[in-house]
């Protein structure tokens, strides 16, 4: 996912829905996480589909413990490109661990835990909550995923979804 | 409902907001129920605005902010004054900025 996030009117005389960029919403996501506090912003793209679809409105936590878990998914700064994604954690080695994307047909490569900035803990759908792919299932769909079967098995579902 | 705004009062960033000064631009998200909502709203400030948040530091009196910022800008000193207290009065009402306690 690349979030975005809409900018609205403010003190500074800035117009309405404008978006930041991937840059100023790293910063500010960093910013506010070092306060201790979610951050909730609007995503974009289509890598965590279909448990994140691209304008869903995400909810970022701190990382209290600072221990990702196998299948939680998480906001983290790709090492090689310094940008913003939001993937899931499909292995651990050591202290560090492998993220992939859900409907993305690699893994990321390697991140340690400081690149990690924080835990998805609430995903928003046109004002409701999405609670499949956070819950106990979200293991199996780790494991499905460093398998290579996810994409696979989502692909019948998305035509299902898409005629319904 | 508008903010009381006195001169010789000290005012200074609420804990609930973060600012973060990015691409040149100084951000602000409120950190509404304890979360920082980018869904909700972001404020910017444009220059004059980030020159008078900057001097809100909770020990300066209005009054004082005013004297510098007339040093600074080649503006008539009444404007520099309604610039601060429309800002500061703003800034209260959406509880950013908050009165400094009396020393």
């Amino acid at each position: 996912m690349n979030p975005q996030v809409p900018r609205s009117t403010c003190l500074g005389r800035k117009g309405e829905g404008l978006f930041l960029s991937g840059t100023v919403l790293l910063e500010l996501l960093k910013a506010v996480l070092e306060k201790g506090v979610p951050f909730r912003f609007q995503a974009k793209g289509f890598s965590m589909s279909p448990f994140i679809r691209d304008g869903d409105v995400v909810t970022v936590s701190p990382s209290f413990d600072g221990t990702p878990h196998l299948g939680d998914v998480v906001a983290v700064i790709q090492p090689e490109t310094g940008r913003l994604i939001i993937h899931r954690v499909v292995r651990g080695k050591g202290s560090s661990y492998v993220t992939r994307g859900d409907n993305i047909a690699k893994e990321d490569g390697l991140v340690s835990v400081e690149d990690i900035l924080g835990f998805v803990t609430k995903v928003e759908r046109k004002g409701e909550r999405v609670v499949v792919g956070f819950g106990p299932e979200r293991i199996l769909i780790a494991i499905l995923s460093r398998c290579g079967l996810l994409t696979p098995l989502l692909l019948p579902m998305r035509k299902l979804s898409s005629i319904f | 409902m508008k903010a009381k705004v006195h001169v010789n009062k000290s005012y200074v960033h609420s804990e609930d907001v973060v600012a973060r000064e990015i691409e040149g631009e100084l951000i602000i998200v409120p950190l509404v129920s304890g979360i920082g909502d980018a869904e909700d709203e972001l404020f910017t400030l444009n220059e004059t605005g980030r020159a008078i948040w900057e001097k809100l530091d909770g020990k300066k009196t209005l009054k004082k902010v005013i004297e510098e910022l007339s040093e600074g800008f080649e503006a008539p000193a009444g404007q520099i004054e309604k610039d601060v207290a429309g800002l500061v009065e703003e800034l209260l009402k959406r509880k950013m900025l908050i009165e400094s306690p009396s020393p």
